[in-house]
């Protein structure tokens, strides 16, 4: 697996739906709040960050992702992070992520939190 | 003055609600948000605009609101360490405010007209302000929650560091995959440490191999001229490196901290304790693995020594070996022919353990096909020479001495290939020594004779077969069992004994002799008795 950070994402029911790749570092972190902005000044408040291929996160990574669940939490938005590696859980965990943000086996599991089925 | 106090009161409830709202935001953008709507709707302006100056020596940046769009364009008034308000004319913007914050840094304010289009009045100058010390104030707490939220994550961070080091600790135990357990550590080093990249280099005198994080990250480490640090240690000739490059931060790299160097280090023992480790199991399980067959040649051995020897009509033989270790490389036995005759052998392989018991096992082969086959006594043992000599190393030999018994007429031809004499007891209390042969099985291949040697065992006498394992039985003052005890005048005071009981004193006498010293050699004894 190529380790360098590259993400990819979509919109799927007013939902961002990102799944990042590779070491999720100061870059990574960058990559992903630049990619939130952009949605979350239109409008975006449900945002699922998939994580299924980041196995290894740094906390210059961790603090953007802190700055969006920031963002979200004060316009009434949620972030879900699904996928998430053993180690990384146990990372974000430690850090007390997960008191502000979700957590969910799948992107679809997270998506239907956001409708309300789960 | 009613309307005054009217206008006082009305303007202290709205600074109360002010600094709860205020007291909400979590960043400098939403503190500037809030407060423009609190001023814009306590001072009925359109047009306000917030700005922020975040050090002395820094440029004014737009915060908040409309109007124009440089703060330093409205005034060109020197930078204050103090509130300065200033009433501006002929201009669209009325009011100018410049309030220090607690950091060195500034805020920027600009009123323009109000929308009743009255003037700005002292009471609006005093609001004004209070309300900038308002925005100090929740600026200064803005600050110390951002500080609490950053210890709270520097502290969660160590905990962090803590838990993953002692993950890593265990996790790399367990892993049986080289390469995989350098890549562990070498990721969660650089994740702990906010490293952008890191290296693990092996070099031993075969090359050098590299590992990267991220993978294929680094080309050319050497050249790298950024913050680095590294760890070292060796290891069965082969050095390892960690090192790792760049400490990440949001304002770009940087230097590594101490704690860093404390942590890739504590990285580093990990994977040496590993290491280490799985070298002292693999060492285990082979050692494990040599008991096991250690374990199987002794049983193998212990089937080509004789269980029990076979009853002669008018004799009384027992034989002993006791290997000195698991495994021993002296063998004897009696074993009957075809022809009524019985073959007496004993035997001892030069050294000990598996090698020589291989040895024995091959000698018993060919011995027991020998004697079969129809051969005289002196060219079993020439045969026997050459297939020892092709079985063996340089360093292998076994001194052997084999005899051809008639029972009823007590004749014995024997050879002795370099083995220690034979005794013969003799009626008269002589000792016979039968030492007649030639060299050692397997030492040469020269074809050189080996001769035999004829004898006769009356009734009463006794015939005593040896390894040298008896006379140089060792006791702690490394004295040898035959210089303070002669086997030979042994032998003349016990033989009116049976066999077993001979040998067992034998083996008593021996063991007295040698008292807490170790057995040096495997002893093995043969006896027999005509009666």
């Amino acid at each position: 697996m190529n380790q360098e950070f590259s993400l990819t994402s979509e919109t799927r029911n007013n939902c961002l739906i990102i799944a990042t790749s590779g070491y999720l570092n100061n870059v990574g972190g960058e990559t992903i709040a630049k990619e939130f902005s952009k949605h979350f000044e239109v409008g975006t408040k449900e945002v699922v960050i998939n994580l299924a291929q980041s196995k290894v996160v740094n906390s210059i990574g961790m603090s953007f992702l802190i700055d969006i669940i920031d963002q979200l939490n004060n316009a009434n938005g949620k972030l879900i992070f699904t996928n998430v590696d053993p180690a990384v859980d146990k990372m974000l965990s430690i850090m007390g992520i997960f008191n502000f943000a979700g957590k969910e086996n799948s992107v679809e599991d997270a998506l239907k939190v956001f409708s309300g089925q789960k | 003055m009613d309307d005054f106090v009217g206008r006082l009161a009305i303007q202290i409830g709205s600074l109360q609600e002010g600094f709860e709202i205020l007291s909400k935001a979590s960043t400098l953008k939403d503190l500037a948000r809030q407060f423009f709507h609190v001023v814009r709707g306590n001072f009925i302006t359109a047009n306000v605009g917030l700005f922020y100056k975040p050090g002395p020596d820094k440029g004014w940046q737009k915060l908040q609101g409309n109007g124009p769009e440089n703060f330093e364009q409205v005034s060109n008034a020197p930078s204050v360490r103090l509130f300065t308000l200033q009433l501006l004319e002929g201009s669209e913007t009325k009011v100018r405010v410049v309030q220090p914050l607690i950091d060195r840094s500034y805020l920027g304010m600009l009123l323009g007209e109000k929308l009743d289009r009255t003037e700005y009045s002292d009471l609006d100058k005093i609001c004004l302000q209070i309300y900038s010390e308002l925005f100090g104030n929740a600026y200064q707490a803005l600050l110390h929650r951002q500080k609490e939220r950053e210890l709270i994550f520097s502290l969660n961070h160590r905990v962090l560091q803590l838990n993953s080091l002692i993950d890593t600790g265990i996790e790399v135990s367990k892993l049986d995959q080289y390469s995989s357990l350098h890549r562990l550590a070498l990721e969660r080093a650089a994740s702990l440490t906010n490293a952008s990249r890191g290296l693990v280099r092996i070099a031993n005198g075969e090359g050098t191999e590299e590992f990267s994080f991220p993978s294929g990250a680094m080309s050319q480490p050497a050249a790298h001229n950024g913050h680095r640090i590294q760890s070292s240690f060796g290891f069965f000739g082969s050095t390892y490196t960690f090192e790792l490059f760049d400490k990440e931060s949001r304002n770009g790299a940087g230097p590594f901290e101490e704690t860093d160097q404390v942590l890739l280090d504590a990285l580093a023992r990990q994977v040496h304790a590993s290491l280490e480790n799985r070298y002292l199991h693999e060492q285990a399980l082979e050692k494990q693995k040599i008991e096991q067959d250690i374990s199987v040649a002794a049983s193998i051995q212990k089937k080509i020594l004789p269980e029990t020897l076979p009853a002669i009509e008018g004799y009384d033989i027992f034989g002993i070996n006791i290997p000195s270790k698991s495994v021993g490389g002296d063998y004897y036995d009696c074993i009957p022919l075809h022809d009524g005759k019985y073959a007496l052998v004993i035997a001892d392989v030069s050294g000990k353990g598996v090698p020589a018991a291989l040895l024995v096992s091959s000698l018993h082969a060919y011995l027991s096909a020998y004697l079969e086959g129809g051969f005289s006594l002196v060219e079993l043992v020439q045969r026997l020479n050459k297939v020892i000599y092709r079985a063996s190393t340089d360093d292998k030999f076994i001194t052997a001495f084999i005899a051809l018994l008639t029972p009823q007429t007590g004749e014995i031809e024997s050879v002795s290939a370099g083995h220690n004499p034979v005794y013969m007891l003799k009626n008269d209390e002589t000792i016979q020594e039968l030492k007649g042969g030639g060299l050692p099985l397997g030492m040469v291949d020269m074809d050189l004779p080996y001769h035999s040697e004829k004898a006769a065992i009356e009734r009463g006498e006794q015939l005593l077969l040896y390894t040298d394992g008896i006379p140089e039985a060792t006791n702690e003052h490394e004295q040898l069992y035959e210089s303070a005890a002669p086997l030979k005048q042994f032998s003349l005071e016990n033989r009116t004994e049976g066999a077993e009981a001979f040998v067992a004193n034998l083996i008593g006498d021996i063991k007295r002799f040698v008292g807490t010293a170790p057995q040096s050699d495997d002893i093995t004894a043969l006896y027999l008795r005509r009666m």
